[in-house]
């Protein structure tokens, strides 16, 4: 719900109209305005009522019910672009961000040497996992805290920050001390005890797509981490199921107009675990820039024969050169910038 | 089976290897390439004698397809193939844009729209004459009279037609006045009418059935290729997924599958995909940045008073727009809109 002050309300009108709202049990937002000031209200379960007593309220201009369920992550109840700003790097504006790196940690030296290349190649962020979501429990399960100061290290040397996926809310303190953003995997998109945990925290939040979940079901995944205060949530388009083989995931490339429509947060791609086959990496890379996407998730590794996991969908250090250049162009010719 | 005869070998070589297959109860293909001429063999259940052919004059070698599908396969015919249209080139470096109303409702409303669109650079014009609705009650198509308001418009603009045949009943109707007969996603499968196409002289636009494999959607071609009508289009045109914000869901990795696997010319319909005005652009960008050949769109004067598909139909201001727009992208992957 969003209400609207006149634009010669008081201050104490204002503060009486917060106050009742707060004894609904309610939560809410003030936005001084220039002229007019706004208050965003959220949790509401009794709209009928909460109407009924606000509206004839001195200084109260109109009500305005958000018609989705989700709120906060709504581009009505905030109509501007979300920018996630993080050690002076931004997130969702004219720039196109690009996080890229191994699946999994797997050595110092190996990290190390793809941190150095995507680094020089223009990336931003390096991402690489610690806790794996494995398929199967005799899989290669990350290497845990370890992997998680090696990481660190790669930052310390490097200047890139740090994107990592947080399996458990157990975890959650721990990551936090060491990476920069912290990335909800598929397999956890309505983990709500893990949303809710990361929702407290000030770590921005890489929400991926389930690849099930409609984009309802996805926008009320980011509305938990919104609703604990954590403003700074980053979608990610990663793939959904279909009937079709061919590609590990299908890539729906129509996730990115629709979010761009209905939410102001940021939205990304991930265009290797959707193809799981690196040869269409580039291609879904581009398309995905091409529709609107503020950036890229990409796997890179500089052997990915021998990489621990889902080596098959990991660029070559070349190929990830090749497509930063592609790219770039295809950010320009839509009026945006790598 | 694939004959690859010598780049020297003369046309009477070529012959006699066609009728030695003949001979053997099965189908020859021959297949020009820019060096050199080879032979594609169809028909056959268990492998081809190889030992017989190889001994002819003008052979070089005998290569086995692995594929279930042959005439449409790149192993086949690594080159990709043109298809020209009048002066139009499709599948060559330039992009191809093919546009217009969903039905052709009236003489007044396409000599509008194809005037508008081919000032604007479209190359093709799109118009139903029968429609495949989902209920019988609905707006069926005006028949031969629509087509023949489809051959006045491309009297007036030069711009070749493309309409949809539905049934073998109506195709030879279909295919004395277009330029282009489409076959739709309902008919995919529909055999007997892919058989009556490839018996035809003129291009075929194939539509992905809309929960066809991409090998199901492959094979399709392959039998109007083996009727010998070797100018097939393909169309990726959304496929039938969970995912409800959209009519279907655009495969955009079925672009960079198809390029590999085939030769064909491949293009893009982001208006039935999406079923939505506003996100033909974005995913007509992404479909060009992904590698498509060219993309097919509805466009209406007047969308509200559609006679069918009005919510996704452009309207001619915005199809100036999206001209615009895609010859930015184009250039940014070194193509041309046509």
């Amino acid at each position: 719900m969003i209400i609207t002050m006149s634009v010669d309300a008081s201050n104490k009108e204002i503060e009486r109209v917060i106050e009742k709202v707060k004894g609904f049990g309610y939560n809410t937002k003030l936005f001084q305005g220039e002229k007019k000031t706004v208050i965003h209200v959220w949790g509401v379960t009794d709209k009928e009522r909460l109407m009924k007593r606000i509206e004839p309220l001195p200084g109260v201009e109109k009500l305005i019910p958000i018609l989705h369920p989700f709120k906060l992550a709504s581009r009505e109840f905030h109509p501007e672009d979300t920018v996630v700003s993080i050690d002076g790097r931004s997130i969702g504006e004219k720039e196109i961000t690009v996080i890229a790196g191994p699946c999994a940690v797997e050595s110092e030296e190996n990290l190390l040497e793809i941190a150095a290349i995507i680094k020089e190649a223009g990336a931003k962020f390096l991402r690489g996992g610690v806790f794996k979501p494995r398929t199967s429990p005799y899989s290669f399960q990350g290497l845990g805290e370890k992997g998680l100061e090696i990481l660190a290290r790669a930052r310390e040397r490097t200047g890139l920050l740090i994107v990592t996926e947080v399996l458990s809310e157990i975890d959650v303190p721990l990551v936090s001390q060491y990476v920069d953003i912290f990335q909800i995997g598929t397999r956890n998109m309505q983990n709500f005890p893990l949303l809710k945990t990361v929702g407290r925290f000030k770590n921005p939040v890489l929400l991926k797509r389930g690849m099930s979940a409609t984009m309802e079901e996805w926008l009320m995944s980011a509305e938990y981490i919104l609703s604990e205060g954590n403003p700074n949530v980053i979608l990610c388009e990663r793939g959904i199921r279909t009937f079709e083989k061919y590609t590990r995931n299908t890539l729906d490339i129509s996730a990115v107009p629709v979010i761009n429509h209905f939410s102001h947060l940021p939205l990304f791609i991930d265009p290797s675990h959707a193809a799981g086959d690196w040869r269409y990496v580039s291609a879904l890379a581009k398309a995905g820039i091409a529709a609107g996407a503020d950036g890229l998730l990409l796997e890179v590794h500089t052997d990915p024969t021998v990489a621990l996991s889902d080596g098959k969908q990991s660029l070559k250090p070349k190929n990830f050169n090749q497509l930063m250049k592609e790219i770039k162009k295809i950010a320009e010719a839509t009026g945006r910038t790598v | 089976m694939l004959v690859v005869m010598h780049r020297d070998a003369t046309q009477d070589q070529i012959d006699e290897v066609c009728k030695f297959i003949k001979e053997m109860g099965l189908s020859s293909h021959p297949i020009p390439g820019t060096q050199r001429v080879a032979i594609g063999i169809t028909g056959n259940k268990e492998m081809v004698d190889t030992n017989r052919i190889e001994g002819f004059d003008g052979v070089i070698n005998l290569i086995h397809v692995t594929q279930p599908y042959k005439l449409t396969s790149r192993e086949m015919k690594p080159e990709s193939t043109v298809i020209n249209v009048g002066d139009v080139k499709v599948g060559g470096k330039d992009i191809v844009v093919i546009a217009g109303p969903c039905a052709v409702e009236s003489r007044e409303q396409t000599t509008e729209i194809a005037k508008a669109i081919s000032t604007m650079g479209a190359n093709m014009l799109r118009g139903g004459a029968f429609k495949p609705r989902t209920s019988p009650y609905s707006f069926q198509g005006l028949g031969e009279e629509g087509l023949k308001i489809l051959v006045e418009a491309r009297e007036k603009t030069g711009l070749p037609i493309v309409s949809e045949a539905l049934d073998t009943d109506n195709f030879d109707l279909v295919e004395k006045y277009v330029d282009v007969i489409q076959i739709g996603a309902r008919n995919m499968q529909n055999f007997s009418l892919l058989r009556k196409a490839g018996q035809s002289k003129k291009p075929v636009l194939l539509k992905r059935g809309m929960s066809a494999t991409i090998k199901e959607f492959v094979l399709a071609a392959e039998y109007i290729m083996s009727e010998r009508n070797y100018n097939v289009i393909l169309c990726e045109r959304g496929i039938r997924t969970f995912s409800d914000h959209t009519r279907f869901t655009l495969d955009i990795s079925s672009i960079p599958e198809l390029r590999r696997i085939t030769h064909l010319p491949i293009i893009v319909d982001p208006s039935h995909a999406s079923g939505r005005r506003d996100m033909v652009l974005p995913l007509s960008r992404a479909a060009i940045a992904a590698g498509a050949d060219g993309i097919i769109v509805e466009v209406h004067p007047d969308p509200a008073k559609a006679l069918s598909d009005g919510p996704q139909s452009l309207t001619i201001e915005m199809f100036e727009k999206l001209m615009q727009k895609l010859e930015i992208i184009a250039k940014s992957i070194e193509r041309n809109i046509q």
